[in-house]
C-alpha cells in the first residue's frame, strides 16, 4: 500500500483496520513530512502486525524527485494529504498561506497522485483513494480557499475515476465532513456530525471493499451537502455559512 | 475560526464536572511546549479514573500516545507509549500467548495511567501490584527533560512516580513484562458465604488461588451481614480445555457488546432496586459451589461488556469508594462500614471485597497495604457527603486509607499519604483540594 499523508490519523486508522481484516501487503510505503511522527508508526504496525514499511519522505512545498520513486509499487493508494491552513479572516490575503493551502491539497499533489495513477494503469488493476472534502462541495465563507483546492481535489478524482475505469483501475473519493483530528483540534465541531478517525477508517474499509465511488462517511453529510449545493446562489451569498 | 481547547471534561464517574483546557499532542517537543507554556498541568489518559485525580488547570491528554514500540515475543516484554490501553496490549499479547501480570477490573485504561495509580487486581496477594512489572519509564519532568526511570537510573523518581498520581510529570512511554498464558480462559470457582465470617474464611482458606475476589450483598442487614460470593480463578492449561475451545486456545470469540444509550433517569436507580439486583445476582447461583471455565473477559472485566455502562447512575454522577483496613482489625472494620452503608439505604450495586497481600515497601506511594479492601459505588445524591463522611471516621478509626484514584470527597487525612511530588508544575484538582483540607 502506498499512503500520501501518513501522519494523518485516518490513514493511520485505514493501515491499521486493513491489516486487522488480514489485509496482505508486502511493504507500505509511507510517504511524510514529517519522519518523527510516521517512524513511530512505522514501528507500531511492525509490533503490531509484523507489517513492513518503509518511510519516504515527501514536502509538497519542495520540488520532487520522481526517480526516488521509481521501485514503488502497490495495488493500493491512499491519499490523506491535507493542509487546513489559516481561514478566511486570519489568512485571506496572506499569500504565502493561500499558496501553501493550494500547493498541498491540490497543484503539487496531482502532479504526484498522477505518477503512481500511472503506474496503476499499466498494471490494470487496483485502488486509489483520495480523501477530498464536504468543504469542496461548495465554496463557502468560512473556508473557500481550502474548499476551493479541495473542489478542484474532487473534479481531479472525479476525472480519474472515470479515465481509469476502461483500465480497471477504482478511484474512490471520499469526503469524511467534521473528524475529529489534530486539524480540527480545538474547533467547535457539532458531536453528532463528527466521527474519529478509526470510525471513518472503518467506514472507508467498507467502502473500499465495495468499490463505491463517492463515499460520505456519515451518510448525513450527503444530505447536508445536498441542500447547501441546491440553495439558490442569491439567497446563498447572504448566508454565514 | 481559531481554536478553543477548553472543555467540560469529567471522569468515568461523571463526578465532578470541569471546564478546562486539554489538550493531545503526540510530539515531544510540543509536549514539551506544552509544558513549559503552562503553569499548572495535569496529564490524563483514558478518563477511567472515577475522581478529579486526572482532572486541573492544563490537562495533558495522552491520547494520542498511542503507539507500541517493541514487543520481545521470546520474553513477554513489551514497549508502549503511555496512551496505549491495557486492551491494546491485550490485543496482540494473548494471541502470542502472553497476559498482563496484574489488571484492574477494567482493561480500557491507559498504561501511564496503570502506573500513576499503580494499579492491583484479583491476584494482589499473590503478584502484587503493576509496577512489580514494569522494568523502565521514560518521564517528561517539570522543565521539559525527558528522563530515563528504572530501579537504578533514576530511582527516587521512578518510585515517587509509581503510585504518584501523575504529580511527578507526564509519562510517555514504559516497559513491562507479561506472564505466559497457555490458554485465554480461567477455570474458576464460585462459591456463597453466608456472611462475613465465612467470607473472611473462604478468602484465608483460598490463598494459593492466583486470583480472588468477592461480589457482596451490602444491603443485608443482622446475621446476613456480609453475605456474598466469592470468585477464585487460575489461567487454565490447554489440556483443561474441551471441544472448540482446546482447538483455538488463545482466541476468544466475538461478543457481542451491548450500549447504554443515553443516561438513565434518576429514578432508575434506587434503594429498592439495588436491592433487588443484589437479590438476584445472589439467588442467580443456585448451588453452594460452581466450578466452570470462564474466558478472561469474563472473568476479569464483566463491566467492560456492556459500553458506557456509568450512565447508568444518571447525569448526576457516581462515586466509588474504596478503602483498606489492616488485616487485623480488617473483620470488625468492614463491619462496622457495612452496617453504616445498610442503615444510611444508600446501597451499592457492585461491592467488591477483596484480600490485599503484603505491600511493596519501595513503592510507598501505592495504595494497597495488607488487609481488607472494600470497593463501593453510590450515586451521587444529598445524602452521599454524609454517608461517606461516617465511613471516613470509621476507615480512620481503623487506621485505613482512601484509594486516590477512586476519590473526590474523602477527608484528607485519608487520601495525604502521597510522599515527593509536591510540584508546582504538575497539579491536580485532587491534590489542591486534599493539601486545602489539611
Amino acid at each position: 500500500m502506498i499512503v500520501l499523508g501518513s501522519t494523518s490519523e485516518v490513514a493511520q486508522a485505514f493501515v491499521e483496520k486493513a491489516l486487522q481484516e488480514g489485509e496482505k501487503f508486502e511493504r507500505i510505503y509511507l510517504f511524510t513530512s514529517n519522519r518523527e511522527t510516521t517512524e513511530r508508526f512505522a514501528r507500531h504496525i511492525d509490533v503490531k502486525f509484523l507489517q513492513q514499511s518503509e518511510i519516504i519522505e515527501l514536502d509538497l512545498t519542495k520540488t520532487i524527485n520522481y526517480s526516488e520513486f521509481d521501485q514503488i509499487n502497490s495495488s493500493v493508494l491512499f491519499c490523506a494529504t491535507g493542509y487546513l491552513g489559516e481561514g478566511t479572516e486570519e489568512g485571506l490575503y496572506d499569500n504565502k498561506n493561500t499558496e501553501r493551502i493550494i500547493d498541498i491539497n491540490y497543484s503539487k499533489l496531482v502532479p504526484v497522485m498522477n505518477y503512481f495513477a500511472q503506474k496503476f494503469e499499466s498494471r490494470r488493476s487496483g485502488t486509489i483513494i483520495g480523501l477530498s472534502s464536504v468543504a469542496g462541495d461548495r465554496g463557502r465563507q468560512s473556508n473557500f480557499i481550502y474548499g476551493s483546492a479541495k473542489a478542484a481535489f474532487t473534479a481531479y478524482l472525479s476525472g480519474l475515476r472515470n479515465y481509469l475505469f476502461e483500465k480497471k483501475v477504482h478511484v474512490m473519493t471520499v469526503k469524511p465532513g467534521f473528524m475529529a483530528t489534530k486539524m480540527t483540534e480545538g474547533l467547535p465541531l457539532n458531536p453528532k456530525l463528527t466521527v474519529t478517525p478509526k470510525k471513518a477508517a472503518e467506514c472507508i474499509y467498507k467502502a473500499f471493499k465495495k468499490q463505491k465511488n463517492i463515499v460520505y462517511v456519515l451518510p448525513i453529510w450527503g444530505v447536508i451537502m445536498l441542500i447547501i449545493r441546491n440553495i439558490p446562489e442569491f439567497i446563498f451569498k447572504k448566508l454565514k455559512l | 475560526m481559531k481554536p478553543n481547547f477548553t472543555q467540560k471534561v469529567t471522569n468515568w464517574g461523571n463526578f465532578p464536572i470541569v471546564e478546562k483546557e486539554m489538550r493531545s499532542e503526540d510530539s515531544f517537543k510540543k509536549i514539551k511546549e506544552f509544558v513549559l507554556n503552562h503553569n499548572e498541568v495535569i496529564a490524563r489518559g483514558n478518563g477511567r479514573c472515577y475522581g478529579d485525580a486526572s482532572l486541573g488547570e492544563n490537562i495533558f491528554s495522552t491520547k494520542k500516545l498511542n503507539k507500541f514500540i517493541s514487543f520481545d515475543r521470546l520474553n513477554g516484554i513489551i514497549e508502549c507509549e503511555s496512551g496505549v490501553l491495557l486492551s491494546e496490549v491485550l490485543e496482540i499479547s494473548v494471541p502470542q500467548g502472553y497476559f498482563l501480570y496484574v489488571t484492574p477490573g477494567t482493561k480500557f485504561i491507559s498504561i501511564g495511567g496503570a502506573i500513576a495509580s499503580d494499579v492491583h487486581g484479583k491476584n494482589h496477594h499473590a503478584e502484587g501490584c503493576f509496577s512489580e512489572y514494569v522494568t523502565e519509564f521514560k518521564l517528561m519532568t517539570e522543565n521539559g527533560d525527558i528522563i530515563i526511570c528504572s530501579r537504578e537510573e533514576n530511582s527516587d523518581k521512578f518510585w515517587a512516580t509509581i503510585g504518584g498520581m501523575g504529580l511527578t510529570g507526564i509519562i510517555l512511554s514504559a516497559k513491562f513484562k507479561l506472564k505466559n498464558i497457555e490458554t485465554a480462559y480461567i477455570r474458576q470457582e464460585s462459591i456463597k458465604a453466608e456472611n462475613l465470617d465465612e467470607i473472611f474464611r473462604l478468602f484465608e482458606e483460598s490463598e494459593s488461588w492466583t486470583y480472588t475476589v468477592a461480589w457482596i450483598d451490602c444491603l443485608q442487614k443482622g446475621k446476613n451481614i456480609g453475605r456474598s460470593i466469592l470468585m477464585r480463578g487460575e489461567h487454565a492449561f490447554r489440556h483443561e480445555l474441551t471441544g472448540n475451545d482446546a482447538k483455538n486456545p488463545l482466541v476468544l470469540k466475538k461478543k457481542f457488546s451491548p450500549t447504554v444509550p443515553f443516561y438513565f433517569p434518576n429514578f432508575v436507580l434506587n434503594a429498592l432496586t439495588v436491592k433487588i439486583f443484589n437479590f438476584l445476582y445472589y439467588k442467580k447461583q443456585s448451588k453452594k459451589e460452581v466450578k466452570n471455565f470462564t474466558d478472561y473477559e469474563t472473568f476479569f472485566y464483566p463491566l467492560d461488556a456492556v459500553t458506557d455502562w456509568n450512565k447508568i447512575y444518571g447525569k448526576s454522577g457516581f462515586i466509588q469508594y474504596q478503602m483498606v483496613i489492616p488485616k487485623e482489625t480488617g473483620k470488625e472494620g468492614m463491619k462496622k462500614i457495612l452496617e453504616t452503608i445498610a442503615n444510611s439505604g444508600n446501597g451499592s450495586f457492585l461491592a467488591v471485597l477483596k484480600l490485599f497481600g503484603e505491600n511493596n515497601p519501595e513503592a510507598y506511594n501505592s495504595f494497597p497495604t495488607e488487609g481488607y479492601t472494600l470497593a463501593l459505588d453510590f450515586k451521587v445524591n444529598s445524602k452521599l457527603k454524609k454517608l461517606v463522611d461516617q465511613l471516613d471516621q470509621i476507615v480512620q478509626e481503623f487506621g485505613g486509607r482512601i484509594y486516590l484514584t477512586k476519590d473526590s470527597m474523602s477527608r484528607s487525612s485519608l487520601t495525604a499519604y502521597l510522599k515527593n511530588v509536591n510540584s508546582s508544575k504538575f497539579v491536580s484538582l485532587q491534590h489542591k483540594r486534599i493539601l486545602n483540607n489539611k
